[in-house]
C-alpha cells in the first residue's frame, strides 16, 4: 500500500515537472503551427544559466527562475523574428528541419562553452519529507509541482482574460478570421514564441536540481514534451497538466515496480505512450485548439 | 529549350560525365594500391562509404516516401549489436562466437525484421509524428540496450575479436555501396519505386489508384533498415568494440539526413553526392576546427533547408529554379522549357526532388499511376514533357 502511495506521490511530482516542460512546446505547436525540435535543448539552455547564476552568483534556482524567464523571452523573440517567422508557412517538414538545425547548433554550442561534463545545480529546498511510514514527498519536485501550477494559472488567465492573450487563442483557432478583425498575427506569433521559450527557460531552471545539465540532455525532453502533447491535444493547458501527470505516473510506477532497470525505461515508456496515444486518439486525451491530426493527411 | 539547358543536356556534356564517373570508380578501386595509402586512410575511405550507404537508404523512405526519419541510426546501431552479440567472446557477453559472415547478415536480417514491426506501426503515423516517432525508436532503443545487460553488456558494451584486414573491408564496402546504388537507381524506375514517389505527392490519391501505401511504405522502410543494418554490422566488425553510446549515435541521422538534403533529397545520385561533400567536409572543419564542426553542420541545415531545398542536384536541374535558370535570366536567353517558379511542385516545402532521370532524361510513365489526369507539374507529368 505504502509502496502505491510512493509511487503516486513520485507520479505526480514528476507529472509537475512535465507540465511546465510541456507548456511552451504545445502553445508553439498549437498557435503557431511549428513543431519546436530544439525545444529540449531551450530547456537545457535554461539549465545551464540557472546553474550560472548558481555557480557564480549563489543564487538559488528558484529566485533565478523569473530573471531566465526575461532573458529567454528575448532570446525567443529574436530567434522569432528572425529564424521562426521565415518557416510559418511552410509545411511542417521545413520548420522541422530548421529547428533540428538550431537543435544541433544549441546543443554543440553550449558543449564548447560549458564541456560536456555534467552539472549538478542545488538549491535550499532540497531533502525529502517523511509523509506517513515508508513514504515521503521529494521537496524539490513538490516546489517544482507549485510553480508548475502558479505557471499554469497564470497562463491561463493571460490566455482567458487579456486581450492579447485573446488574440493568440484567436490566431490559434483561424488565423485569416483574426486578420480580418485587425489582430497583428505577426505580432501575435513573436509574443507567443518569446513567451513559450521563456517558459521553457524556466522549465529548464525548474529541472536543474533534479537532472544532472548537460549539453545533451535535450533530446528525450523533447520526446516527454512531445509525447505529452500528442495525449493533451495541441495548445491545451489543462490537457498538458492531464497528460504530464499521466505520464508522469506510468513513469513513476513503473521505477518502484520494475526493480532495477525501471527508471531507464521511462523513457521507453514515453516513446510506447506517445505511439499509442497518436494512433488510437490522435485528437489528445483532453482536447486542444486543435487536433493533432497524426493520421490524417 | 534554352541555349544553356541545352547544352546542359547535350551529348558532349553527357559523355563527360561518364568519363567523369568511371575515372571516380577506376580512382575509387585503385585507393587501396596507392603507395600513400596506410591503414588509416583506407578506414577513413570506408568510414566515408558508410556514411555514403546510410545516407542512400535514409533517402529511400526521406527522400522517396517523403517520410523523414529521425531515428534511422537505430537500424545502424541494432546491426551493429547484433553482429557484436553473436560474435563476441569476451566473458561479459553470451560467448557464442559465430562466424562474422553469419553475424553480420544476421545483423541486417534482425535490423530488417525489427524495422518491419517498428515501421508497420510508426509508418501509419503522418509528416512530424512520424519523424519524432523514429526519434522515440531510437532513444527507446538505445536505454532498452543499455538495460538488457546480461545479453549487451550494458553500459560498457562488447568487445568484439580482433580481425583487420583494411583492403577487404574498402572492397566489400565499395561493392555494396555501387550495388546499393544502382538498385536504387533500378529501383525509381519501377512500379514500385513510381509508388514510392506517388505516396509522396499524394499519399490518398496514390491509394485511389491501388497503391497498398501501407505495406509498399513498410516494405522499403524494412530494405532501408536491413541495408543500414549491415553496415552497422561491418562497422562493428571493423572498429572491434560496441557500446551504446557508440553505436547509437544521433549523428549518424544527422549525417544521413544532411547527405541527403545537401545532395538533393529524393534523387537518385544525391545522396552519394551530398553524403561524399559533407564527408569531407566534416572532415577538413574537424581536423581545423575540432569543436565547430557540429555547429557548421547546424547552420548549413538550416540554410540548405531555407535557400536550396532541392539540393545541389536541383542547383543543375534545367526544369526549376536552379543555376541554369539563372544563367537564362542573366545571359538573357531563352528560357524554353524551364518552369517558372510557380510550377515546381513545392511538395513538402522541400521542393521538387524527383529528379531520379540523373542518369537518364526520361523516366517511362507509368499508366497506372498517371492515368488521364495529372497535376501540372507533377513527376509524371514532367518526365514526358
Amino acid at each position: 500500500m505504502s509502496q502505491l502511495l510512493q509511487a503516486l506521490i513520485n507520479g505526480i511530482a514528476l507529472g509537475g515537472m512535465y507540465t511546465v516542460l510541456v507548456l511552451g512546446f504545445s502553445i508553439i505547436w498549437g498557435v503557431l503551427g511549428v513543431i519546436n525540435f530544439a525545444h529540449g535543448e531551450f530547456v537545457m539552455v535554461g539549465a545551464y544559466l540557472a546553474w550560472l547564476a548558481n555557480e557564480y552568483a549563489g543564487i538559488d534556482p528558484f529566485i533565478a527562475a523569473p530573471a531566465i524567464f526575461v532573458v529567454m523571452t528575448v532570446v525567443g523573440f529574436v530567434l522569432q523574428r528572425v529564424l521562426v517567422n521565415r518557416v510559418i508557412d511552410r509545411p511542417h517538414l521545413v520548420s522541422l528541419l530548421v529547428m533540428f538545425g538550431v537543435s544541433i547548433i544549441l546543443a554543440n554550442g553550449m558543449k564548447l562553452i560549458f564541456t560536456a561534463d555534467f552539472r549538478r545545480n542545488d538549491t535550499a529546498l532540497d531533502g525529502s519529507w517523511q509523509l506517513l511510514d515508508g513514504v515521503t514527498v521529494p521537496v524539490t519536485k513538490f516546489f517544482v509541482l507549485l510553480c508548475a501550477l502558479a505557471i499554469l494559472v497564470g497562463l491561463s488567465a493571460f490566455l482567458q482574460r487579456t486581450r492579447l492573450g485573446k488574440s493568440i487563442r484567436a490566431a490559434a483557432q483561424n488565423r485569416e478570421a483574426a486578420q480580418i478583425v485587425g489582430i497583428d498575427v505577426k505580432w501575435v506569433y513573436a509574443v507567443t514564441f518569446a513567451i513559450c521559450i521563456g517558459i521553457t527557460g524556466v522549465a529548464g531552471a525548474l529541472i536543474s536540481p533534479i537532472l544532472a545539465v548537460q549539453p545533451f540532455q535535450g533530446p528525450p525532453l523533447t520526446l516527454k514534451a512531445f509525447a505529452v502533447t500528442a495525449m493533451s491535444g495541441l495548445g491545451s493547458i489543462k490537457g498538458a497538466l492531464g497528460g504530464a501527470m499521466l505520464l508522469g505516473v506510468v513513469e513513476a510506477g513503473l521505477a518502484v515496480y520494475v526493480a532495477g532497470i525501471g527508471t531507464n525505461l521511462a523513457v521507453v515508456a514515453s516513446f510506447v505512450v506517445l505511439v499509442v496515444a497518436l494512433i488510437t486518439r490522435p485528437q489528445g486525451l483532453f482536447g486542444g485548439l486543435r487536433p493533432v491530426d497524426a493520421t490524417a493527411t | 529549350m534554352s541555349a544553356i539547358a541545352a547544352f546542359v543536356r547535350s551529348p558532349a556534356l553527357r559523355r563527360l560525365g561518364q568519363v567523369v564517373t568511371a575515372a571516380t570508380l577506376v580512382y575509387l578501386a585503385a585507393v587501396p594500391l596507392l603507395p600513400q595509402t596506410n591503414d588509416a586512410t583506407l578506414f577513413t575511405y570506408t568510414l566515408m562509404l558508410t556514411t555514403i550507404g546510410v545516407a542512400i537508404n535514409w533517402n529511400l523512405t526521406g527522400g522517396f516516401t517523403g517520410y523523414v526519419d529521425f531515428g534511422h541510426a537505430v537500424w545502424f546501431g541494432i546491426g551493429a549489436y547484433v553482429t557484436a552479440i553473436f560474435m563476441s567472446t569476451e566473458g561479459n557477453s553470451l560467448q557464442i562466437g559465430w562466424p562474422p559472415v553469419l553475424c553480420i547478415l544476421l545483423g541486417a536480417v534482425v535490423s530488417g525484421v525489427l524495422a518491419a514491426l517498428i515501421g508497420s506501426a510508426t509508418m501509419r503515423l503522418k509528416g512530424p509524428y512520424f519523424s519524432i516517432a523514429m526519434l522515440g525508436t531510437f532513444v527507446a532503443m538505445r536505454e532498452i540496450v543499455r538495460v538488457a545487460k546480461p545479453v549487451t553488456g550494458g553500459g560498457v558494451g562488447l568487445n568484439l575479436p580482433l580481425y583487420l584486414n583494411r583492403p577487404l573491408f574498402y572492397y566489400v564496402q565499395l561493392v555494396l555501396v555501387a550495388a546499393l546504388l544502382v538498385f536504387t537507381w533500378w529501383l525509381r524506375r519501377t512500379r514500385f519505386g513510381s509508388a514510392l514517389v506517388a505516396i509522396r505527392e499524394d499519399e490518398v490519391g496514390a491509394e485511389m489508384r491501388g497503391i497498398n501505401a501501407t505495406r509498399t511504405k513498410v516494405a522499403i522502410f524494412s530494405f532501408a533498415g536491413m541495408s543500414t543494418g549491415l553496415f552497422g554490422g561491418l562497422w562493428a566488425f571493423q572498429i572491434t568494440s560496441v557500446d551504446p553510446d557508440t553505436a547509437f549515435v544521433e549523428l549518424r541521422t544527422v549525417e544521413a539526413v544532411m547527405g541527403a538534403m545537401l545532395g538533393g533529397i529524393g534523387t537518385v545520385i544525391g545522396p552519394v553526392i551530398g553524403a561524399t561533400v559533407l564527408f569531407w567536409l566534416n572532415e577538413v572543419v574537424w581536423a581545423n576546427f575540432l569543436d565547430f564542426h557540429l555547429i557548421v553542420q547546424g547552420v548549413l541545415l538550416i540554410v540548405i533547408v531555407l535557400y536550396i531545398p532541392r539540393g545541389l542536384v536541383g542547383l543543375f536541374d534545367a526544369r526549376g529554379p536552379s543555376v541554369i535558370t539563372l544563367l537564362d535570366k542573366w545571359l538573357g536567353t531563352e528560357p524554353g522549357d524551364t518552369y517558372g517558379d510557380d510550377r515546381v511542385p513545392v511538395r513538402a516545402g522541400l521542393g521538387s526532388a524527383e529528379s531520379g532521370e540523373w542518369f537518364e532524361d526520361e523516366v517511362e510513365s507509368d499508366p497506372v499511376l498517371t492515368g488521364g489526369g495529372t497535376e501540372p507539374g507533377s513527376d509524371s507529368e514532367r518526365a514526358t514533357v
